[in-house]
């Protein structure tokens, strides 16, 4: 099931005086693939950690199925973020020191499955991804494409309610970039998890059933 | 170098600002390796010079010396050479003696007996004070009478008359101050601490009438080179062979050799430690290329080449040991002057007992210790330097792939290093070259680096096994311990390697010094059987000082309660050149009590008893190491009236005298040398009576006539080992240090690796993981460190403690030592190196915890 987000009036001002975000406001219901669209430096990764609890607003609130975000624990927020909210990045998604496997495992793990549980449980997700065959690569033994697919079995194994993915295929050419967004939609409509992905790539905002433009720092035509 | 010059500013000066205490670490790091180098061979170099100075002066304008391989010269010998005297040759006899002054502070002079009418032509005198010339000195004043030197006199407030106590050859003498001469010539020998008496006073007072100890002589002037060497060639012919001829210097060389094996072990002790402060500079300079990273892309985007880069960071090494070096050499300075002030340093203590050196800052050793700090901190910033030459411009490193190319080398890397511990092991065979364990040494070197190369391989290796018990057992966190360690190979390793040389160094020193101390207590209980042991006072000689005479050897003998006198005497040997002792002891008595373990393990009763029956000699283990001699073999003694060949019955150990003694029976002795009186003499009570009972009978028939020391069993004992613990004091200084810095190299490396690990932490951190598993995480791969770098250390110290015990003493020293493992020290030792590695990891994980993940997440 799918988690609900509630943004409301979200302001990030950065010390120095640098406003990421200037008031924004927008609710997703469970299941939403919402496009976050907007060129460099709009703000996007900003929104982005506020969702995924790694920062706070300056003001305004980030509601995960009525939960303020602000409001939980250090534990609860860590908790947030094993259980409910994962992310995928543009780079560097992968613990270089871990084998394929064992950076799908390791979320698993980090909750307490056992050992044979979570690698059965990875070696699933990385077949779904079609990378049952390089399971113990270590990342840079791996294209930008595999890499990525990788990263998003890992974010998917702790069956998350919430995926965040800031610019998943910025770094991809154009043809292995379609290949994960394929699998991203392909995995999370079977599993009704609410999508937020940052692009500046109009394209890939194509396949999202909700588009949220973001121009610095504040959303445009809704 | 072109380009350099603007880079100094943003990648050196800057962040040594901002990175102070590091800075500071590193170079007091290199500091005391260096100090300790520096002090070890200043202290050496003092005592050296100081004693060759004084052969100087006192040989003052002769040209040729006749000295003796036996216990002295005949004063006869110079009616023998009186013909030189034709030839315009002066001969010019002398005997000095080790004597203290009979003061409270006991301090150690040199007493020198002179012929007045003949020596002013070997040796300078300027009158201070008193006579104009020395045959009016010794004339106007009756036996007893001494030049002191001004400063000497100025030291103890002593003017021309001033009474002078003296203890020599076991009596307290009233010398009186005849004269001061003024600090020239020879009355700056022994720096200052020379007294000057008249020759008969001398042989009265060390109870060596009829003897001399050198003959000097002097050429008339203008005599040419042909003329010194045919000469030579003619007193050689007219005197015994174990009277010898030559230049005065060579006594340098004799007591070069009785200080070297101390010094050589000594020496490679301090560049170990010096060894250990360079991987501090390598650690720094690593971590600083690792915070310069992006630094480093910058200014090559903006056309910096990577030679230049290369050039700071080899720079920032240079720099660091240069000033660690010139902080070292100071403080060895420092410490050399210590070290000489508290008793005249250790070799002096042992081996040599003469008046404290005056501390000379040799330009040489400061140059070496200097030199040596500085290559060694630049050669171990070459490493990280190239890896800040290989910085792409303005680009990020794909770290993962950096480190698989060197996992790849692991395989090769241990390969070598099983050929380097294969290599160890063949150097412990060949014998010592010039008297020293070089291949000793090789090997102790060959096992510190074939240990550090499978290094990397244990790494891996045990990662990969322990990996799925330690995730079972200690939970995720131990997991992404393991693939830190493996995935920073080249970091980790290095530390293992580095923790594991300092317990390797520890584990070593330990067994060694604990092998030899447990087998020189059980050495000190089987031949130290009397009741009370005596001894000539000596103020405060590390030894004692001449003899006992007869007389009060007769007079112990007749104390009510003294049922036995073993008395031992002895004197100072050489052949061509080598130092030895020459000895006896009743060996009758050691027929009876069986109290002279032999090294082969046969019966001391035996062995003595047949020795006596036949004459023979028993020679100590380090005499028949040295020399190449056993049981069968002739040694040639050195009789005043030429060479006396003795058999050899046995080889006892002997762990007092590492020159080597030859024991004869007393009473050959006494026929073939001449000598009575006793260095030392064991007493044995009648039973029932108390030793301290004893102890003060004795000093009170002593008293009054004899200034001989008594010590009982219990208090002999105490102070042999007290000697030995201050002498192996600096080993365990030593020790501490290579810890020490080993266990701050871990923490650098760990501090080093949360740095470079940023990005990953912050990952961590969105996967869900705590701040406190990530500390929990970085705490598990500091104990990993720690355990392997015991493990490594401990398998590695075993064999350096082997060949420490088995080779490296026997070849310096020449005796056998039991390898005894003293195993409360080490658990305890080791204990203490793994509280401290894991307290070290306390700030680095602290560190990793504090990383913020959003901030290290957004620099893409
Ligand atoms: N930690 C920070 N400190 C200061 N400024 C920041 C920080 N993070 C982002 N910014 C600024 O906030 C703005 C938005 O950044 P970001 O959210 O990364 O944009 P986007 O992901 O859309 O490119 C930019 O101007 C950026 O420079
Ligand atoms: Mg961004």
């Amino acid at each position: 099931m799918g988690a609900a987000v509630s943004v409301r009036e979200a302001r990030k001002t950065y010390p120095g005086g640098v406003e990421a975000l200037a008031g924004v406001s927008f609710d997703l219901s469970p299941g939403t693939f919402a496009a976050l669209l907007g060129p460099s430096g709009c703000g996007k990764s900003t929104l982005l950690h506020l969702l995924g609890a790694l920062e706070k607003p300056t003001s305004g609130s980030v509601a995960v199925d009525g939960h303020d975000l602000a409001a939980l624990s250090e534990a609860a927020r860590d908790d947030y973020r094993l259980r409910r909210a994962a992310t995928v990045f543009q780079l560097y998604n992968l613990l270089p020191t871990m084998t394929a496997l064992e950076n799908v495992a390791l979320p698993l793990l980090l909750d307490g499955l056992p050992r044979p549980e979570a690698e059965a449980r990875a070696e699933k997700g990385l077949a779904e991804v079609g990378l049952s065959a390089r399971k113990d690569a270590f990342p840079y033994e791996l294209s930008g494409g595999q890499m990525q697919r990788v990263a998003v079995a890992r974010a998917l194994a702790p069956r998350p309610a919430l995926l965040l993915a800031d610019e998943p295929t910025g770094s991809l050419d154009s043809r292995s970039g379609a290949q994960v967004l394929d699998l991203v939609g392909e995995l999370v409509a079977a599993r009704g998890v609410t999508v937020v992905l940052a692009t500046h790539d109009a394209a890939a905002a194509g396949r999202a059933s909700r588009v949220l433009r973001l121009l610095d720092g504040r959303l445009v035509d809704g | 170098m072109r380009g350099l010059g603007p880079l100094l500013a943003p990648l050196l000066l800057r962040p040594l600002r901002r990175d102070r205490l590091r800075f500071a670490l590193t170079v007091s790091g290199i500091a005391v390796g260096v100090a300790t180098v520096a002090a070890i061979r200043l202290a050496n170099s003092s005592v050296l010079s100081s004693f060759s100075r004084t052969v100087d002066l006192v040989a003052g304008k002769a040209s040729l010396t006749v000295l003796a391989d036996g216990p002295g010269i005949p004063e006869g010998t110079l009616e023998r050479l009186a013909w030189v005297r034709s030839q315009g040759v002066s001969l010019v006899p002398a005997l000095s003696v080790t004597a203290a002054l009979g003061t409270p502070d006991g301090e150690v002079v040199e007493l020198l007996g002179v012929d007045p009418l003949s020596d002013g032509s070997a040796r300078d005198y300027r009158f201070a004070s008193g006579p104009r010339a020395l045959a009016d000195a010794f004339a106007v004043f009756e036996p007893g009478a001494v030049l002191v030197s001004e400063t000497f006199a100025a030291r103890h407030g002593l003017s021309r008359g001033s009474p002078l106590p003296l203890l020599a050859g076991g009596a307290r003498r009233s010398l009186h101050v005849a004269g001061i001469l003024r600090a020239e010539g020879v009355a700056r020998a022994a720096s200052g601490s020379l007294l000057v008496a008249d020759l008969a006073t001398v042989q009265e007072v060390a109870g060596r009438a009829g003897w001399l100890d050198r003959i000097d002589l002097v050429l008339p002037d203008g005599a040419p080179g042909a003329f010194r060497d045919r000469l030579a060639e003619e007193v050689r012919a007219s005197l015994p062979p174990t009277l010898t001829v030559g230049r005065p210097e060579r006594r340098n060389e004799t007591v070069d050799r009785m200080v070297r094996s101390f010094r050589v072990n000594l020496t490679a002790l301090g560049l170990i430690a010096l060894l250990v402060g360079t991987y501090f500079v390598y650690n720094t300079v690593s971590i600083s290329v690792l915070r310069r990273r992006a630094d480093i892309g910058t200014v090559r985007g903006l056309g910096a080449s990577a030679r230049a880069v290369f050039a700071v960071f080899l720079l920032e090494g240079a720099a660091l040991g240069t000033l660690g070096s010139l902080l070292g050499v100071a403080l060895g300075t420092l410490l050399a002057r210590g070290a000489l002030a508290a008793v005249g340093g250790t070799a002096t203590d042992f081996y040599l007992a003469a008046p404290p050196p005056a501390f000379r800052a040799d330009a040489g050793v400061l140059l070496f210790s200097f030199v040596a700090g500085v290559v060694a901190s630049t050669l171990s910033a070459l490493a990280p330097a190239a890896e800040a030459a290989r910085v792409a411009p303005a680009a990020t490193m794909r770290h993962g792939s950096v480190e698989a190319a060197r996992r790849r080398t692991t395989r090769p890397l241990a390969l070598l290093g099983l050929v380097l511990l294969a290599l160890a092991a063949a150097a412990t065979r060949p014998g010592p070259v010039a008297g020293l364990p070089v291949f000793g040494f090789a090997s102790v070197f060959l096992v510190v680096a074939g240990a550090s190369l499978l290094a990397p391989l244990a790494v891996t290796a045990v990662a990969r096994r322990a990996d799925r018990p330690a995730l079972a057992l200690l939970g995720v966190e131990a997991r992404i311990a393991r693939a830190n360690l493996t995935g920073s190979l080249s970091r980790t390793s290095v530390a293992v390697a580095a923790l594991a040389m300092g317990v390797a160094m520890m584990v070593a020193v330990a067994v060694m010094v604990g092998s030899f101390r447990g087998t020189v207590e059980q050495w000190v209980s089987q031949t130290l059987k009397a009741d009370l042991f005596a001894a000539p006072e000596s103020g405060r000689a590390g030894r004692s000082l001449g003899r006992i005479p007869q007389d009060a050897l007769d007079l112990l003998e007749r104390i009510p309660g003294v049922a036995e006198v073993d008395a031992f005497l002895s004197f100072e040997a050489t052949r061509d050149g080598i130092p030895y002792t020459v000895g006896c002891g009743r060996l009758e008595a050691i027929a009876r009590r069986g109290n002279l373990p032999m090294a082969d393990g046969r019966d001391p009763r035996a062995v003595a008893a047949e020795a006596l029956a036949r004459g023979e000699a028993l020679v100590s283990e380090p005499f028949a190491t040295r020399f190449g001699l056993g049981r069968g073999d002739v040694v040639r003694l050195p009789a005043p009236g030429g060479e006396v060949p003795v058999t050899i019955a046995g080889v006892y150990t002997d762990y007092s005298n590492d020159r080597g003694t030859v024991t004869v029976d007393r009473a050959l002795f006494r026929r073939l040398f001449g000598l009575d009186g006793a260095s030392s003499a064991a007493i044995y009570l009648s039973p029932g009576v108390d030793p301290e009972e004893g102890r003060r009978r004795v000093l009170a028939a002593l008293h009054g006539r004899f200034a001989i020391a008594v010590r009982t069993n219990a208090t002999l004992r105490a102070a042999a080992l007290a000697l030995f613990d201050r002498t192996f004091a600096i080993t365990y200084a030593l020790d501490a240090i290579a810890v020490a810095v080993a266990v701050l190299g871990v923490f650098n490396t760990l501090v080093a690796l949360v740095l470079e690990r940023q990005r990953e932490i912050g990952l961590l951190r969105v996967l869900g993981a705590s701040a406190a598993r990530v500390e929990r995480a970085v705490r598990l791969e500091a104990a990993a460190i720690a355990a392997l770098g015991t493990v490594l250390g401990l398998a590695q110290g075993g064999a350096m403690a082997w060949v420490l015990v088995h080779v490296i003493n026997v070849q310096s020293f020449g005796w056998t030592i039991r390898m005894e493992v003293p195993g409360r020290f080490l658990a305890f030792s080791l204990a203490l190196v793994l509280a401290a590695t894991l307290l070290s990891a306390l700030h680095p994980a602290r560190l990793a915890a504090g990383t913020d993940p959003a901030a290290v997440l957004k620099e893409e």
